[in-house]
């Protein structure tokens, strides 16, 4: 049989009724997951796990497995869609992988672009949804091989060159920056050392053994950032709520859009691919490149279109890509997937090199049904964006006690401390000093998530080596991935040395 | 205001009244507890042993009606179970909803020199022991290692030229497993090169990815990597040959290695746990083991049943802690 047969009859499974509305309810509950922060993908469907064995407790075991994966996999990439909600309208991500949304989303909120910014992050969404589908079915047992490849020396260099990459995310000062890169890598490195074992940094304080979440600090320096400086800078604004001029995107907004999204979308799938690098990475990534691209770099960060529409079609991308080593060799590449693969597992199917021979139904009509529930979640959402572009147009003096209470919400639903809750203060003050003095904080977040991989990867990388360095210059994908690296921070520093101004090295 | 006393009066009687039946009557207790749901946490990531086992729990535990509320599975993972270790013995140490699923590296990390935890078994409330399993050392199907004795002599030739990967940190059970047969066979344990991952299933894709040349491992979760023709095993820790899948796979004995090791499985409530919970828990556990639903899950995962009930675990973890002292001292890695 081929590919086209299989995916056939996974479309036969995945249109029987009780399956269409498994998806259904799968991608609504990942929608609202998405939105409410506090609650993410990963908690949302292992929350779901237990309901959905209730729910197929009557099938056969394999209908029951696929019916079940199927909600639960729609739980996953419709929180992806409904995860840019809150970032564009509240500067308050509601997952890491939405965080650099924040960035042009909260600004074209700002100028009345809500309904634009909502309305093309769920197209982009969409598109992305279905090029990694396609992928996905196209290229799944190659790509899962290529996957393998990675070595710590290549995760090193790719992870090296996300933070090269890091003048795509610096303000004015490349130098603050870096500053605030340097910041970053420094959080990263406090709690216990995932290669030794040994506790650093904790000054024997357990609660600082798991490291700061990061979805404490990213809420914090932006969200309660933000709401500290309206506050004190209430003057200089005149209160006047940005009129939402209209709600779907202008045909220039979706031609500004069209690209980005291709790109966001490949950029995603293939960093989604990768065991470990997850929707965060792509969705930084896909912003870095958008900015890199694009003819008006300094547009970013007021407002670009471009800056939502790669991000969020890189993070559901890479929501597709992720399931390509999970479902081809049993190893799952985030925290959600993972709870996805214990989910098959309980119906006693083993995700892994087998699992197309062994359960084809399974397989396919869950890659089936991922088509039929992105259909669904763009018809879902495009109606949605004119309720929540309402939102909005709430007055500051109840929208910003909302945004305080979200954040606390959803960060003491995520971590059940106080300590986090003082953390999350810290870093909304903190995030007010460092806006107003013009030092970028998504420099730091993005430090932050990439710190502790790129050092326990080189760790790996040179034990294997037995401590020799060149194991990085000696493996081509590594070595391109370091010229690549080179050649993004050393190109703008010629060009500048030449004399010729560069926007992103701008100094002031 | 009256109504209000008395309805207090009332509802501490009412509470008095049930301690006074959970010491005479452990049935009085369930009704009580549990009231909300519960967490089973695998201090790793997920498809490891600790995964498995926690997910075995659960699913039996809810699908044979035993606990009626459900039982969720989290991963916690890092350090070789060390990071959440920290947080089970001290944010969670009075939380009756949180157990923990754990086998030797409970013993280990607490011993250990290097990397170690500053907590161990006794942090808390040994609940039962419910599985064991063995450790098992996995090459590539191409590999050119065809037997134990291959690996061991390529090591002890030159040991900067073979790299040793596994799913937990440096002196942990995985690395345990894998250096044991190379210092019975002579080798020095610090020379060997072991790289440590999150996890058994990262440690099986560097495998796959020529990234390690060998892996030590559980030897039930490899089997589907066995089935499927990706890896070879090449020798067991266990006394005598498995069944199964693995049962051509000869025993670190058979290759001429006087070692063995036994991963037991079992699982832990915190420290502090309240006694009607932990009388609920020791009373559900054993009825869990005889369930034929629990016997279906071992026979699936390729699991040898060993149960100990709460009392017998604590004893036995009080022996097998000396056992892990002994090993350590003479790897040279203990505290």
């Amino acid at each position: 049989m081929s590919t086209l047969d299989f995916l056939f009859d996974g479309f036969a499974v995945a249109f029987q009724w009780q399956n269409i509305l498994f998806a259904f309810v799968g991608v609504v509950i990942g929608t609202a997951v998405g939105v409410l922060p506090g609650i993410g993908p990963m908690s949302g469907v292992a929350l779901l796990i237990p309901v959905t064995a209730t729910l197929t407790s009557g099938l056969q075991p394999e209908a029951a497995a696929a019916s079940s994966i199927i909600l639960l996999a729609g739980v996953y990439y419709g929180a992806m869609y409904g995860g840019s909600t809150t970032s564009i309208l509240l500067n308050t991500p509601g997952e890491s992988s939405s965080v650099v949304t924040t960035l042009d989303g909260y600004q074209m909120a700002k100028q009345g672009r809500a309904g634009a910014a909502l309305s093309i992050a769920a197209i982009g969404s969409f598109a992305a949804g279905i090029i990694s589908l396609i992928g996905l079915v196209l290229l799944a047992k190659p790509l899962s091989n290529i996957a393998i490849k990675f070595g710590p020396a290549e995760y090193f260099s790719l992870m090296l060159l996300g933070l090269c990459a890091v003048s795509g995310l610096a303000g004015k000062s490349m130098t603050k920056a870096l500053i605030m890169t340097i910041f970053g890598l420094l959080l990263g490195t406090i709690g216990i050392d995932a290669v030794s074992g040994i506790a650093r940094f904790t000054y024997d304080m357990p609660i600082l053994y798991s490291g700061l979440e990061f979805l404490t600090i990213a809420v914090g320096l932006f969200a309660l950032g933000e709401v500290f400086k309206t506050i004190l800078e209430r003057d200089k604004e005149d209160g006047a709520i940005a009129k939402i001029d209209r709600v779907l995107p202008t045909k220039q907004d979706l031609k500004d859009s069209a690209v980005p999204i291709v790109r966001g979308s490949l950029l995603g799938f293939f960093i989604g691919v990768l065991p470990g690098a997850g929707a965060t990475l792509a969705s930084f990534f896909s912003y870095i490149a958008e900015k890199k691209f694009s003819k008006h770099p300094e547009m970013f960060g007021k407002g670009a279109i471009a800056g939502v529409a790669g991000p969020e079609s890189a993070n559901n991308a890479a929501s597709g890509g992720a399931m390509i080593p999970l479902l081809t060799l049993g190893i799952p590449g985030s925290g959600t997937t993972a709870i996805l693969m214990g989910a098959l597992i309980m119906y006693n199917i083993q995700p892994g090199p087998l699992l197309f021979e062994d359960h084809p139904d399974v397989a396919w009509g869950l890659i089936a049904s991922m088509f039929i529930g992105n259909l669904m979640l763009l018809v879902l959402n495009m109606p949605l964006v004119k309720v929540f572009a309402k939102i909005i147009q709430t007055p500051k003096k109840y929208l910003l006690p909302i945004i305080v209470t979200i954040s606390f919400f959803g960060v003491y639903a995520v971590q059940y401390t106080t300590f986090d809750l003082y953390l999350l203060l810290a870093c909304g003050v903190l995030g007010y000093l460092l806006s107003k003095n013009d030092y970028p904080v998504a420099p730091l977040v993005l430090a932050l998530v990439l710190g502790p991989m790129i050092e326990n990867n080189m760790r790996r990388a040179l034990t294997i080596s037995n401590s020799d360095f060149s194991i990085f210059l000696t493996r081509p994908l590594s070595l391109s991935f370091l010229i690549v690296a080179a050649i993004w921070l050393l190109v703008p520093l010629l060009l500048k040395l030449k004399g010729r101004s560069v926007i992103v090295n701008d100094e002031e | 205001m009256w109504g209000k006393l008395s309805k207090a009066v009332l509802v501490s009687s009412l509470a008095l009244s049930l301690v006074a039946c959970s010491a005479a009557d452990s049935e009085g207790t369930s009704s009580k507890y549990p009231e909300n749901t519960i967490t089973i946490v695998a201090p790793s990531g997920a498809g490891g042993g600790w995964d498995l086992t926690a997910r075995a729990i659960a699913k039996t535990m809810n699908e044979t009606k035993l606990v009626e509320k459900p039982i969720t599975v989290e991963n916690k993972p890092g350090g070789g179970g060390a990071v959440y270790m920290a947080q089970f013995a001290t944010k969670e140490a009075k939380n009756d909803y949180a157990l923990m699923v754990k086998s030797p590296p409970i013993l280990i990390n607490a011993n250990k020199a290097e990397g170690n935890s500053a907590y161990g078994y006794k942090d808390t409330k040994p609940l039962a022991q419910l599985t064991r399993d063995y450790g098992a050392i996995v090459v590539q199907a191409d590999s050119e290692f065809q037997s134990l004795q291959d690996v061991l002599d390529a090591i002890k030739a030159d040991p900067t030229k073979v790299t040793l990967a596994g799913g937990s940190a440096p002196g942990s059970m995985d690395h345990l497993v894998g250096i044991l047969p190379a210092f019975k066979f002579g080798i020095d344990p610090k020379s060997v090169k072991y790289v440590s991952y999150d996890g058994g299933g990262e440690a099986v894709a560097a495998l796959l990815g020529n990234n390690a040349d060998v892996i030590a491992t559980d030897a039930s979760t490899i089997s589907e990597y066995v089935k499927s023709g990706d890896v070879r095993v090449l020798a067991v820790s266990s006394t005598e040959r498995l069944e199964g899948v693995l049962s051509e796979v000869p025993t670190f004995k058979e290759e001429g290695i006087d070692a063995e090791f036994t991963i037991w499985r079992g699982l832990f409530g915190p420290k502090d746990m309240s006694d009607a919970a932990y009388d609920y828990w020791t009373e559900k556990l054993d009825k869990l083991v005889e369930t034929d639903e629990w016997k279906a899950e071992l026979e699936r995962n390729g699991w040898q049943s060993e149960y100990r009930n709460a009392e017998d675990f604590t004893t036995y973890l009080e022996d097998q802690d000396k056992v892990i002292v002994e090993l350590l001292t003479a790897l040279d890695m203990q505290k």
